[in-house]
């Protein structure tokens, strides 16, 4: 009897084209909603692992935040020496400080970033050269004149390679400096905030006494040692950074605290998305409701001759709420349809890889068929009751 | 002495419009044998239709009790009447009322889908239904692509598929031409000759004179009996 009925819908659906497509809009923007948020929370997340992997999980950093000169001063190389010492768990700490302006070399120029940093950098984030390598721990201590290229300023400056040994000019304001170049490093996607191709990366003592006059540390990267509980050293980092100089002048961020943000923004997303689905569900389940309620009128006659032949209400109760499953799992399989391609349409926007997941399709389309039958029931039910004498009787 | 397929016990139905009540049947009594061949005959308004619908229990009666089979059709509920109309009722009507949309395979298996027959045994009871009725070439042809003929004749096949004791034919030859209407008539002496009681409700005396038996109708009493 299932299969009858089913069949007798699709046709009707078939031959009402226009009229099925209309009334079944609100269940698919429903169901390609609730396959978005779902598509996308999925991918976001999945990403944002990506990324933490990418820096690893064992980093830890700390950025000042304050307009203050005296509590600037506090964040100094003593400090990075004071965590490195006193923080449990903390292997190293790397201080950094970055300004934006012109690098040039003969008729070339680059506009981006130049960063003091120390010399631990590149291997502590798993940064390798490709050409020469990264400035050493002497490089720094002699204040020396060297830079290092991410791949950007690399391009941009010698496009035809050769560029370790040549010397660059950094600008500072009007005047410029110049730097020999002792390697070239590979292409790394940027993870958080860090945007290795590009940054010109000088020692950060350098870049401290004689490129620039900056009295505090912008910010510390720091590693962790192997083994340890990141959140558990980020915790006792803040209660000592909270004594030194008070929770409100510096930004702490642990891979973790990073997903934390990433996710409560996916949760604003899903939440709007999960509202728009609610509400297209509901509307959509009047629509059905409204539809069966018209196929029921234009089907008296057909009520009455099936009751004259023998259904039971529940009979006629049965065929039309199959025929509302019918159409809303149709309209379900086309929401999903709909949700697969845009979530993902956005996840190759944001260049996410994409994670579907392909157990919550089933789900929502057991959903469509439960709002047919819930919208249904009511329709349903007013035929079964029709008298059979008027329903034949009708025209 | 035969037994009673059907036995009227004073039956009244009444309809209330307001202040006026209409007395559509007013005090029916009646038995019909098994086998027995009846014609219902009546100017329109005798209340020959509304004993159509009290006999088929598509309709329940103001007063009085309808046995089929000597059953108490008051005491029964939706679920066993629509069992009563499926089982021991087949309908044929003067506008056919068949389904449109389905074919004419389709129209004939559906009241064994109600019996709770598998596909496979509704498939095979119908098709043997339609060639007896001698549209063995037509079954996939919806209402539409036949005859007035024609779809009487699916009717009539629909109606018989479930090998009911009663037929009921409400005015079954009154849309069609004088030759098809004769085929239809010799299709239900057929019918008829096969033991199953045919009552037939018509204002045709052609019709009525090839029935066994004449209940005469007017203004809900019965005024006739041959």
């Amino acid at each position: 009897m299932f299969w009858e009925f089913a069949k007798l819908a699709l046709k009707s659906m078939i031959s009402n084209k226009l009229r099925t497509i209309l009334s079944l809009l609100g269940i698919v923007i429903g169901v390609a909603s609730v396959i978005t948020i779902v598509n996308l929370g999925e991918s976001a997340s999945e990403s944002i692992q990506q990324e933490i992997a990418a820096v690893g999980l064992e980093t830890i950093s700390v950025t000042a935040r304050t307009r203050d000169r005296e509590v600037r001063r506090l964040f100094d190389l003593e400090l990075r020496d004071r965590i490195e010492q006193e923080i449990e768990g903390i292997d190293v700490a790397i201080a950094s400080h970055q300004y934006n302006t012109r690098v040039r070399w003969q008729n070339k120029s680059y506009s981006g970033t130049v960063m003091g940093v120390g010399h631990q950098f590149a291997q502590s984030m798993e940064y390798s050269a490709v050409e020469g390598s990264f400035f050493s721990d002497r490089d720094n201590e002699e204040n020396r004149q060297v830079a290092v290229l991410g791949s950007l300023p690399a391009e941009e400056l010698f496009p035809d390679g050769d560029a370790v040994g040549q010397f660059i000019r950094i600008f500072r304001g009007d005047t410029a400096r110049t730097y020999r170049v002792v390697g070239i490093m590979e292409e790394k996607s940027p993870s958080f905030n860090i945007q290795f191709n590009q940054y010109v990366y000088v020692p950060y003592n350098t870049y401290a006494n004689r490129l620039t006059n900056i009295e505090f540390v912008q910010n510390y990267v720091m590693k962790t040692v192997p083994g340890a509980d990141v959140l558990q050293v980020a915790d006792e980092l803040d209660a000592f950074l909270d004594r030194i100089v008070g929770s409100e002048h510096y930004f702490l961020f642990t891979p973790s605290t990073i997903a934390d943000m990433a996710a409560n923004v996916t949760n604003t997303l899903s939440l709007v998305l999960a509202s728009i689905a609610a509400i297209s569900l509901i509307v959509g389940g009047i629509g059905i409701m409204n539809i069966m309620l018209v196929s029921v009128a234009e089907r008296t006659k057909e009520i009455g001759i099936r009751k004259a032949i023998g259904a039971s209400p529940g009979n006629i109760m049965t065929q039309f709420l199959i025929e509302a499953m019918t159409l809303t799992l149709f309209g379900g399989i086309i929401g999903i349809g709909l949700g697969i391609g845009i979530s993902n349409a956005v996840v190759n926007f944001f260049n996410w890889d994409f994670y579907p997941l392909v157990n919550v399709y089933f789900l929502a389309a057991g959903f469509s068929m439960a709002v047919g039958i819930f919208f249904g029931l009511y329709p349903a039910r007013k035929a079964s009751k029709l008298d059979p004498i008027e329903a034949l009787n009708y025209e | 002495m035969t037994e009673a397929v059907i036995s009227l016990d004073a039956i009244k139905k009444y309809y209330y419009m307001g202040e006026f009540t209409i007395r559509a049947l007013d005090g029916v009594s009646m038995e019909i044998k098994r086998g027995e061949y009846t014609a219902i005959m009546g100017p329109s308004g005798s209340g020959k239709s509304t004993m159509m619908h009290l006999v088929g229990c598509l309709d329940s009666p103001t007063e009085g009790i309808i046995y089929i089979e000597q059953e108490d059709t008051s005491e029964l509920g939706e679920n066993d009447l629509a069992y009563l109309r499926n089982a021991k009722i087949g309908f044929v009507f003067q506008q056919f009322n068949l389904l449109s949309k389905m074919n004419a395979l389709d129209n004939v298996m559906t009241p064994l889908m109600y019996a709770g027959y598998s596909y496979r045994e509704r498939v095979e009871i119908a098709e043997h239904a339609l060639e007896q009725v001698g549209l063995g070439d037509r079954m996939k042809h919806r209402p539409n692509e036949l005859s007035g003929g024609q779809k009487q004749r699916i009717a009539i096949a629909r109606a018989l598929v479930n090998d009911p004791a009663i037929i009921l034919a409400d005015e079954p030859t009154g849309a069609l031409d004088t030759v098809t209407g004769e085929q239809i008539m010799d299709l239900f002496e057929q019918i008829n000759e096969q033991g199953r009681t045919v009552i037939m409700v018509t204002h045709d005396p052609e019709v009525s004179s090839r029935c066994r038996r004449a209940v005469h109708l007017r203004d809900g009493k019965i005024v006739e009996d041959i």
